[in-house]
């Protein structure tokens, strides 16, 4: 505090708020100290000095101390609180005898708003909106995949997680660089241009190999497999199992083409240790983009596993690239049918990866009970895998596009070990570029480089800078590629690659509005057309400006907005950040297909939102939602079958429908034990609605929810509520929590639930254990909103949280802002937001139409 | 670019380095080896000899390991009852009967405003408060701030380790603007980092990379004080950020390329065996542990945090007793006495992991003292109950050091004593010159040196 005045003081001679902060210091205040404005003084003395002052300091303000004045940045938050609470009628609390009229109490508050607002406009008239920013790691790394032309490079492992302000991890406060950022800079840089050259001259031969499940040792060497029968690889030739070569563990014959195409591994349960099938025989020899094609069918295997039949429905198969020790990347998944099917996948591998097929729908058998919860009185499903074709490298040039992007066509040649390192010190293998004319060659290669990775103009000053580092580098002894690789390297970690140039107030320069439009809409950076817009000066005109929008929306590359925005806004990003727990939900356990299908449902909604360009209530309460069939089952709606997302229309008296009920949200809002409707309210609160609740004082323990099932949480709730001082935020908290207690930890629904000791209720989870969990106290959902409406369940809650869809739809713009600027939403921005929503009340605020608003609005066209 | 001269005619190269510890994991998937090495373990010094970095020092050489297992311990279990020299042992400590008087236990203490439940890990040696608020901003941590002022005077200014550490999620260990440095999982490559000598080509090799690093820098720091004259306010706050990063990256390469000119001490300990699963939990701690002791026997740190973070662990391997659930899962035990057992019998490896560590300490010679005596083991955690998530009444202990020891120190449970001034006194013991650290008000009452 004092110090922020003492520089003010000198920085910038007489300043209203800081006369003030050193009368305070001196102890000459009068009983309201905390703001200069005499206009405020006599309301905060009257009506907030009482319960805000250095004794009682109610919620944690105390108006008599050296408070900041809303006349400064450092103030203003605090001020824009005590605002927002007073315009509605927050406070002073009702209970409080002389209350001020509403005329007072609106004086105060357009006294106050005009401080704020002045305050605000002239620190953005002064810096501009949002601070200056760096990209975040996930933004880094797109864009250097981009730069280099390698999809499937990982580099944001190299990089400290980032900052969280307002939100998300975009805000220049939260983006800080310190040198730990920048050692991992450079080692991220130098491993993804070494990553991009080629690692040898001879260009990799694209071929077609075909790896039979039958020839590898991850699945015949399972059919001895000790332990319980299920858990073993079963030969099959179409239908027949092969019990001889079960029997002797070898061939029976060599095949002829025809047996070799029927012949296939049949398994009864999902991979797992020590069921861990692969085609091992495949190895990536490099990382590159790779065809691969899966062949297999369902079957019906009978109780004895003596003999197999036809399948009796499709079931999904997810492929994993997997590295030693068992890292495992989702690739995609599909569905064998009952007949032998051929299914495709275009994906990018990295060296060394092979293939790992998960039957994702059968259980996993794990001790010790080994049951199967698919068993019926005549067997159980299985999957056969007959082969996996590999068809690829596929590059579409040689050396691969990033190595010319690096060197152009400059010729290479193979590269010797470094003598007497050892293995894990040498550099990676790579080819060695030769140059004739070292000088001339690499200021043309930075030139043209720079000219893709500085988003702007070049300036000459910087192709000198790096020109001189790689023939500094060279004349100490280095050679023409490593040379070249230092001076990648430096430019990938240099501030000009990093900030997102925003650098003056006011309007944004063409090249910034190309970023800020492809950072928020890609997570990347521009492409060629929107840097060739900006650089012809016409990506200012709103008509192209919402072309590009468009362009940007219809790209697949918007899947990367998507998650990204999705992962803060709605903390996908924490979606395996619990587990069940294994006594109360034994049913949920090791349930990868469902895990995986959470988060994607989430996804695909939030993009149908954006496609349709449906209304904003959809977020609360959609007719429809995007299922595949694991989802579909876990929500108990029918007829969905498949891995594939789908739309699916629901009922009218539906629960699901929207965003509070997907299980995706109803998981990351709980712990994997319990749930709390104060965690779930307050995340609804603020991420859904928009009114985030004061945080939680710092001495109270959190209500601990009892499993042992003799009191509810909403009995333990109650008992905390009657005291005054936790009512007073609960009340605003809790309703939409308790409308969700409905929902386990996992989003299934419930009537009653789940405690340690309780009606028991039996059966077999999907890790093929006997569980019993016990059936506790029924749910009671109702609840009364902050206003006095009452709901009997999530269905009556949702219809009154429909009604305030213009409260929607101001949340979900705040948040885009917040995402899309790189800038918190301040009081001065809150006239342009209601001017976006304004413009969008028509047509129940579309989703499309609102990022519309929010790209042609003056707080995203200026800086 | 003007270097370093701070350090030039100092007293000499001092300064250390790692290099990238947790670097190498990624490499390894990846199959690839960088030459850049990583730098954040590398500390700046400033032209201060021994005696000038350790004003208040007796010259002894004073150490510390902080430990910090996130979800605690059964506070039921951990705390006695009574206070004083008197007290009665908890069955926790118990285990650690031999050694009574070489630790104090605290009960009723906490960083104050420390609330957010599992984020507060972030601020166990920190105390920075409200770490699961919006615009939360760490600060430096103990080890750091330790590191910082005499990691001088080892070649390792500090190890930062943990156990099942989520991959760049977590760490105990915080530079002084608040940005994480990440652990070191692995046991074999901090053996190899501490005691393998590289080849003379390898050491040629890594200062041929450390001049081509510092000439990569000279090119950044250029560009962005060119940068930074075009803007005013926090956007200039945001690339002086930048340029500092660049000046201390410099220094710290600088000091790099000097130690590795010298050799490696030499230890008879094997290279140990990393444990393939994150259950084998306890077997991590206890490695751990031996390369802490390793580490300070051969003077190569005197500053090490280690984050155990059970949070991130699955159901875990533990000697004698079945554990059925993750820990995580098992420390909302919800009173169920299935889980208050098993958490009870991993509570139990961790005091006797604890009491394995101090007796190795103690039977190390130094001097006319040993190991124990001079090596301060801070044992705690952010939560004083998981099970509730409340981030007050830690479980603390302080293990050897050089205190009176042999006590229980107990504070009022409603109105928590704070712990920072546990980490003032301890700063102290080390032989540095402050009276403060973050939240403290002073040094920790009733705590002596022996």
């Amino acid at each position: 505090m004092t110090q922020f005045h003492r520089r003010r003081w000198s920085g910038r001679g007489l300043h209203p708020g800081c006369i003030l902060g050193v009368l305070v210091f001196l102890g000459l205040g009068v009983s309201a100290r905390a703001t200069a404005s005499p206009a405020l003084q006599p309301f905060l003395t009257r009506h907030c000095v009482e319960c805000h002052d250095a004794e009682t300091r109610k919620g944690g303000l105390d108006l008599t101390a050296a408070v900041a004045a809303p006349e400064t940045t450092a103030g203003i938050d605090r001020w824009v609180g005590i605002h927002d609470r007073v315009a509605s009628g927050e406070m002073p609390p009702p209970k409080k005898k002389s209350r001020p009229t509403a005329g007072e109490s609106r004086g105060f508050t357009n006294a106050l708003a005009k401080v704020l607002l002045n305050t605000e406009r002239q620190r953005i008239a002064r810096e501009g909106r949002a601070t200056q920013r760096r990209m975040n790691r996930h933004e880094y790394e797109q864009t250097v995949r981009d730069l280099l032309f390698l999809p499937a490079l990982e580099v944001k492992g190299f990089l400290p997680e980032d900052g969280v302000v307002g939100g998300f991890n975009k805000v220049g406060a939260g983006l800080d660089v310190s040198h730990v950022h920048l050692g991992r800079y450079l080692s991220a840089a130098e491993f993804a241009v070494r990553s991009a050259m080629a690692p040898r001259v001879e260009a990799p031969k694209r071929t077609v190999q075909r790896f039979h499940a039958w020839d590898q040792g991850e699945f015949f060497g399972l059919i001895p497999l000790d332990g319980p029968k299920e858990r073993r690889t079963f030969p099959l030739v179409g239908l027949k199992l092969m019990t001889n070569v079960m029997a002797t563990l070898k061939r029976d014959a060599e095949p002829d083409a025809d047996r070799r195409q029927r012949e296939a591994m049949g398994v009864v349960v999902s991979t797992y240790e020590p069921t861990e099938i692969r085609f091992g025989g495949f190895r990536a020899p490099m990382t590159g983009r790779y065809r691969l094609r899966a062949s297999g069918y369902s079957f019906w295997m009978g109780p004895k596993f003596t003999q197999v039949s036809k399948g009796r429905r499709s079931e999904p198969v997810t492929l994993y690239a997997d590295s030693d020790p068992r890292i495992l990347r989702r690739l995609g998944s599909f569905d064998f049918g009952v007949e032998p099917t051929v299914c495709e996948l275009e994906v990018d591998l990295l060296a060394g990866e092979t293939i790992r097929p998960d039957a994702a729908r059968l259980h996993r058998s794990r001790p010790p009970d080994h049951r199967n919860p698919l068993t019926e009185a005549d067997g159980m499903p299985g999957v056969a895998f007959q082969w996996l074709e590999v068809e690829g490298p596929i590059f579409e040039q040689w050396p691969p596009a990033g190595h010319q992007a690096l060197f152009g066509a400059l010729p290479i040649k193979d590269r010797p070990k470094a003598e007497g390192v050892s293995r894990r010190r040498q550099r990676p293998a790579g080819v060695a570029v030769e140059s004739a004319e070292p000088a001339i060659d690499a200021e043309r290669l930075l030139r043209s480089f720079l000219g893709r990775a500085y988003r702007g103009t070049v300036a000459e000053a910087d192709v000198a800078r790096f020109v001189t580092l790689v023939k500094g580098s060279m004349a100490t002894g280095s050679d023409f590629t490593e040379a070249m690789i230092a001076g990648y390297t430096a430019v990938l970690s240099s501030p000009s690659f990093l900030y997102i140039d925003e650098p003056k107030p006011g309007k944004l320069a063409d090249g910034a509005l190309a970023e800020r439009l492809s950072f928020f809409l890609w997570n990347a950076a521009p492409d060629a057309e929107l840097r060739a817009l900006a650089a012809k000066g016409r990506l200012q005109k709103p008509d192209v400006l919402r072309a590009q929008t468009e362009r940007l929306l219809d790209d697949p590359r918007s899947r990367q907005f998507i998650d990204a925005f999705l992962d803060y806004w709605l903390d996908l990003r924490g979606i395996a950040a619990t587990a069940p727990d294994e006594q109360l939900y034994p049913d949920y356990q090791l349930d990868d297909l469902l895990v995986e299908s959470m988060a994607t449902e989430t996804q695909v909604f939030f993009g149908e939102l954006i496609r349709r360009n449906l209304g904003i209530t959809n977020l609360v309460d959609s007719e429809f939602a995007m299922l595949n069939e694991r989802l579909a089952r876990h929500y108990g709606i029918e007829g969905v079958d498949g891995v594939g997302f789908r739309r699916v229309p629901l009922r009218r008296e539906r629960v699901r429908g929207g965003l509070l009920t997907q299980a995706s949200v109803l998981k990351v809002t709980a712990n994997g034990t319990t749930t709390s409707p104060v965690k779930r309210g307050a995340w609804v609160m603020s991420r859904i609605i928009g009114r985030p609740p004061p945080p939680a004082p710092p001495s109270v323990p959190a209500v601990e929810p009892d499993i042992r099932g003799a009191t509810t949480i909403r009995e333990q709730l109650a008992k905390h509520r009657t005291q005054e001082s936790c009512n007073a935020c609960h009340r605003l908290i809790d309703p939409a929590g308790f409308a969700l207690e409905n929902f386990d930890v996992m989003g299934g629904w419930r009537t009653r639930y789940r405690a340690s000791g309780g009606d028991p209720v039996k059966g077999i989870g999907h890790n093929g254990n006997f569980f019993h969990f016990g059936l506790g106290p029924d749910v009671d959902a109702s609840g009364e909103l902050p206003d006095g409406r009452t709901f009997q369940d999530v269905r009556e809650l949702k219809q009154l949280l429909v009604s305030d869809r213009e409260q929607l739809a101001r949340n979900l713009v705040r948040q885009l802002v917040v995402y899309a600027t790189g800038a918190p939403v301040g009081f001065a921005d809150r006239p342009e937001i209601e001017e976006i929503l304004r413009a969008n009340r028509r047509g129940d605020f579309p989703v499309r139409s609102l990022i519309h608003g929010v790209v042609q609005s003056d707080l995203f066209r200026n800086k | 670019m003007k270097r370093r001269t701070d350090i030039d005619g100092a007293r000499g190269p001092f300064v250390s380095t790692g290099h990238g510890l947790s670097r190498r994991h990624f490499l390894r998937a990846a199959g690839v080896a960088l030459s850049l090495p990583m730098l954040e373990s590398m500390q700046p010094v400033f032209g201060r000899g021994p005696a000038a970095a350790l004003p208040g020092s007796d010259g002894v050489p004073r150490r510390m390991l902080a430990v910090c297992n996130n979800l605690g311990l059964l506070p039921d279990n951990f705390f006695p009852k009574a206070s004083g020299r008197d007290y009665a042992p908890s069955p926790y400590l118990e285990i650690l009967r031999d050694l009574r008087q070489d630790f104090t236990v605290f009960s009723g203490v906490s960083h104050p405003d420390v609330d957010g439940g599992h984020p507060a890990d972030n601020c166990f040696l920190t105390a920075a408060p409200h770490p699961g608020r919006g615009g939360f901003r760490n600060t430096i941590s103990l080890d750091q701030y330790i590191a910082e002022r005499i990691g001088h005077l080892t070649r390792f200014p500090s190890l930062n380790l943990g156990v099942n550490v989520e991959q760049g999620a977590r760490s105990l260990s915080w530079t002084s603007s608040g940005v994480m440095i990440p652990c070191e999982e692995k046991p074999s490559e901090v053996f190899a980092q501490l005691f393998m000598q590289g080849s003379p080509a390898e050491r040629a090799q890594q200062v041929r990379s450390l001049d081509v690093g510092r000439s990569i820098l000279d090119s950044l720091s250029d560009q962005a004080r060119g940068l930074q004259r075009r803007v005013n306010g926090a956007d200039r706050d945001r690339l002086d950020q930048y340029f500092t990063s660049v000046r201390e990256l410099e220094q710290r390469m600088q000091m790099s390329k000097e130690w590795e000119s010298k050799p490696k001490p030499a230890v008879k300990a094997p290279v140990p065996l990393d444990p393939a699963s994150p259950k084998e939990y306890m077997e991590k701690v206890r490695l751990m542990y031996d390369l802490a002791r390793l580490a300070f026997e051969t003077d190569s740190t005197r500053s090490i945090a280690l984050l155990l973070d059970s949070v991130n662990s699955p159901a875990i391997d533990v000697e004698g007793t079945k554990i059925t659930g993750g820990y995580h899962d098992l420390s909302h035990h919800g009173r169920s006495t299935d889980k208050l057992a098993q958490l009870r019998a991993i509570d139990e490896w961790h005091m006797r992991l604890i009491a394995g560590l101090a007796t190795g300490l103690k039977s190390v010679r130094e001097g006319d003292s040993n190991l124990l005596d001079r090596t301060m083991i801070l044992y705690g955690s952010n939560l004083g109950n998981a099970n509730t998530h409340v981030t007050t009444n830690l479980p603390t202990l302080l293990v050897g050091g050089g205190f009176r020891h042999g006590q229980h120190l107990g504070f009022d449970r409603e109105r928590n004593y704070p712990l920072p001034n546990l980490f003032v006194s301890m700063l102290q013991r080390m032989g540095l010159e402050t009276d403060r650290f973050a939240s403290s008000t002073g040094t920790f009452r009733g705590l002596e040196n022996a």
